[in-house]
């Protein structure tokens, strides 16, 4: 039977940014829209069945309830916490039913939760966060159409995803975690609020990719270089007066000055040593790592990041075969 | 966030202050000893002292009926909230409104409220007087999950946005209004997607760590106190306690109490200091002692207190 997976995330979209800057509002209503236009095109693509984390909302059982698709459903055999480690674990219990494709409904933060837990499986990320890099801002319904496609199998990985790099996070040498598209040292003692927006505490940046179309802080890197995601190289930027000065779009509605003291691309598997101590890692956007006086802490590039569904190449591969 | 190693020691002896002083009126209560109800705080202690420590003497909070917490967390003396709460003379409303109705302008603190979804009008009242004399003070709100379904609470923050007033509304969700759950009293679960309706941000934070709470409403506060209008927070929490002491909790079951027992506010932020070196063992058992100790005098003080004479039942009342 052709399964899918659905990953959407009900805290996405609601953290301190909406005070701080002008993060867009992503109500689960909203999302549950987006989750039934997604359902419309699972079906037709092939999806029998869909496996879906379960949340308060309730937000594939209520997707179900108003549309007409017609595809089994099973709650994944969770416990949730309402915290970001429920998509880890949806994520790593949906790669052991086998799943064909993960689609992931939240922003970069939700994205490297799943990651984390299912890195195997393709994900197709849509963006219902703040700060969106990684997913793509795309009508559902194509994504529900890609997404049956890869996960049954009529447009092969090869044809239709692509493996970006990611960066790792090592405390003693050892990998404590991951960020598919930044790492930022930032000169707080707590995790507290999660975000970040103050770049006077940024001190260190680390970028799998850069554009300058971008936002968040890959749009830093992003007037300086490009870097696409599955190019094998990162970017270090060190933070401080005495160097190029640039503006840059680092959250939805909030455009900063950055100085930018020292740069220097990253290369896979070599450890760039976070310099700072009493501090804090934040990982794509939120506050994650607490980093105390003596640790050894450092970021690495990686060429193994998750699979990712490339919806272009999928749908013009389906268009030259004649899928739909 | 700015905030001192001495801010957060602080914040840990506000919090462990309301634990203390719930856990003793809560022993209280099953002595029968508190003429009237109480509906007690623990669990949710980092939701007050977070927001009450961004604001100023004069700035305003408007309570619930669960308030000691919010009046602790903004300098109430425990003498007198004991006092008030034994219905003697010597209390913050002279015996006369007990544990639902503790009030001190001179401190700000608008009244804890019997009334679900009263507090609304009243933090919005506080705020136009503010904006009218062009002062920059602001005025919290804390109001529950039971509240933010109440129309009160929905107008108050419709005229709050419209009249872009100085208030936080600082929503305390511990998943339950009395003994309905919110899964069966609202249509949503994240009570802060209603703030879009109104033009003013919202947000979801935990209500278990008092750095969260303390960060987001710092940022509310600026807003308000800057002019930019009213703002949102909406605290995720639970109550250790009944709704009220006495209530047998049938509607909950024992696994989901103990899950946020292991989530207690406290010593999560006992744990991060003293993971950071601000927080020794020596000095958390200091305060904790200290705090036993001013409790005990408040307890005395209430205990030694006369009771209101007959003969004042008619004075202060007002309404």
């Amino acid at each position: 039977m052709t399964t899918a997976g659905i990953i959407a995330n009900p805290i996405s979209g609601k953290d301190i940014r909406r005070l701080v800057a002008h993060g867009s509002v992503f109500d689960n209503q909203e999302k549950v829209r987006i989750v039934r236009r997604l359902l419309m095109g699972m079906e037709v693509a092939g999806i029998q069945r869909v496996l879906y984390m379960p949340d308060e909302y309730h937000m594939v059982p209520r997707a179900l309830r108003g549309c007409r698709a017609k595809v089994e459903t099973q709650p994944a055999a969770i416990r949730i916490y309402g915290d970001q480690t429920d998509s880890t674990r949806a994520g790593s219990w949906m790669a052991d039913q086998d799943v064909g494709c993960i689609v992931v409904l939240g922003g970069d933060g939700t994205c490297r939760a799943v990651a984390k837990g299912s890195a195997r499986v393709p994900m197709l990320p849509i963006s219902t966060g703040t700060n969106n890099v990684f997913p793509y801002m795309m009508e559902a319904t194509v994504a529900g159409l890609a997404a049956g496609l890869i996960a049954s199998g009529r447009v092969s990985h090869s044809e239709g995803t692509f493996t970006p790099c990611q960066l790792e996070v090592l405390r003693q040498d050892k990998v404590v975690d991951i960020a598919l598209v930044d790492a930022a040292v930032y000169n707080e003692r707590f995790i507290a609020a999660r975000a970040i927006w103050e770049m006077e505490k940024v001190s260190q940046i680390f970028l799998t990719r850069a554009r300058p179309d971008a936002i968040g802080l890959s749009a830093v890197g992003g007037q300086l270089h490009t870097i696409e995601p599955g190019e094998p190289r990162g970017l270090h930027l060190r933070l401080g007066p005495g160097g190029r000065s640039l503006m840059a779009p680092i959250a939805p509605g909030l455009i900063a000055a950055v100085s930018i003291s020292e740069e220097a691309f990253m290369a896979p598997g070599v450890p760039v040593p976070v310099t700072t101590s009493g501090c804090v890692l934040a990982l794509d956007g939120e506050r994650e790592v607490e980093v105390r006086q003596g640790d050894s802490v450092a970021v690495q590039l990686s060429t193994q990041g998750p699979l990712v569904v490339d919806v272009g190449r999928t749908m013009a591969a389906a268009r030259d075969r004649r899928l739909l | 966030m700015s905030i001192t190693n001495e801010q957060m020691i602080q914040m840990f002896t506000t919090m462990n202050k309301i634990r203390q002083f719930e856990t003793r009126v809560q022993e209280f209560f099953a002595d029968g000893r508190i003429p009237g109800f109480v509906h007690l705080y623990i669990g949710e202690e980092a939701i007050a002292t977070g927001a009450c420590a961004t604001l100023r003497k004069e700035d305003c909070i408007t309570s619930t009926h669960r308030g000691h917490g919010h009046l602790i967390a903004k300098g109430g003396d425990l003498k007198l909230m004991m006092a008030e709460i034994f219905g003697k003379k010597t209390g913050y409303c002279k015996g006369k409104g007990g544990s639902m109705h503790i009030a001190a302008v001179e401190l700000g603190i608008l009244g804890a409220n019997g009334i679900v979804g009263g507090g609304g009008p009243i933090a919005n009242g506080a705020a136009l007087a503010f904006q009218y004399r062009g002062q920059d003070n602001v005025a919290v709100c804390f109001f529950g999950d039971g509240a933010a379904n109440q129309g009160t609470t929905q107008e108050a923050m419709n005229l709050a946005s419209a009249w872009s007033l100085p208030v936080v509304f600082v929503n305390e969700n511990n998943g339950y209004g009395i003994s309905c759950p919110t899964s069966k009293s609202m249509a949503i679960t994240d009570i802060a997607d209603r703030a879009a309706a109104y033009d003013m941000p919202g947000v979801v934070v935990d209500g278990n760590d008092v750095l969260a709470v303390y960060e987001a409403v710092s940022e509310a506060v600026r807003r308000a106190r800057e002019g930019e209008g009213p703002s949102l927070i909406e605290c995720k929490t639970y109550r250790w306690r009944g709704h009220f002491e006495g209530d047998a909790c049938v509607y909950r079951d024992e696994n989901e109490v103990q899950s946020w027992v292991e989530r207690d506010p406290i010593r999560k932020l006992e744990e991060k200091l003293q993971e950071q070196g601000i927080l020794s063992p020596e000095k958390s058992r200091e305060i904790r002692d200290a705090l036993a100790k001013e409790l005990e005098a408040a307890v005395a003080f209430a205990e030694e207190s006369p009771l209101p004479s007959v003969d004042e039942l008619e004075e202060d009342v007002y309404a």
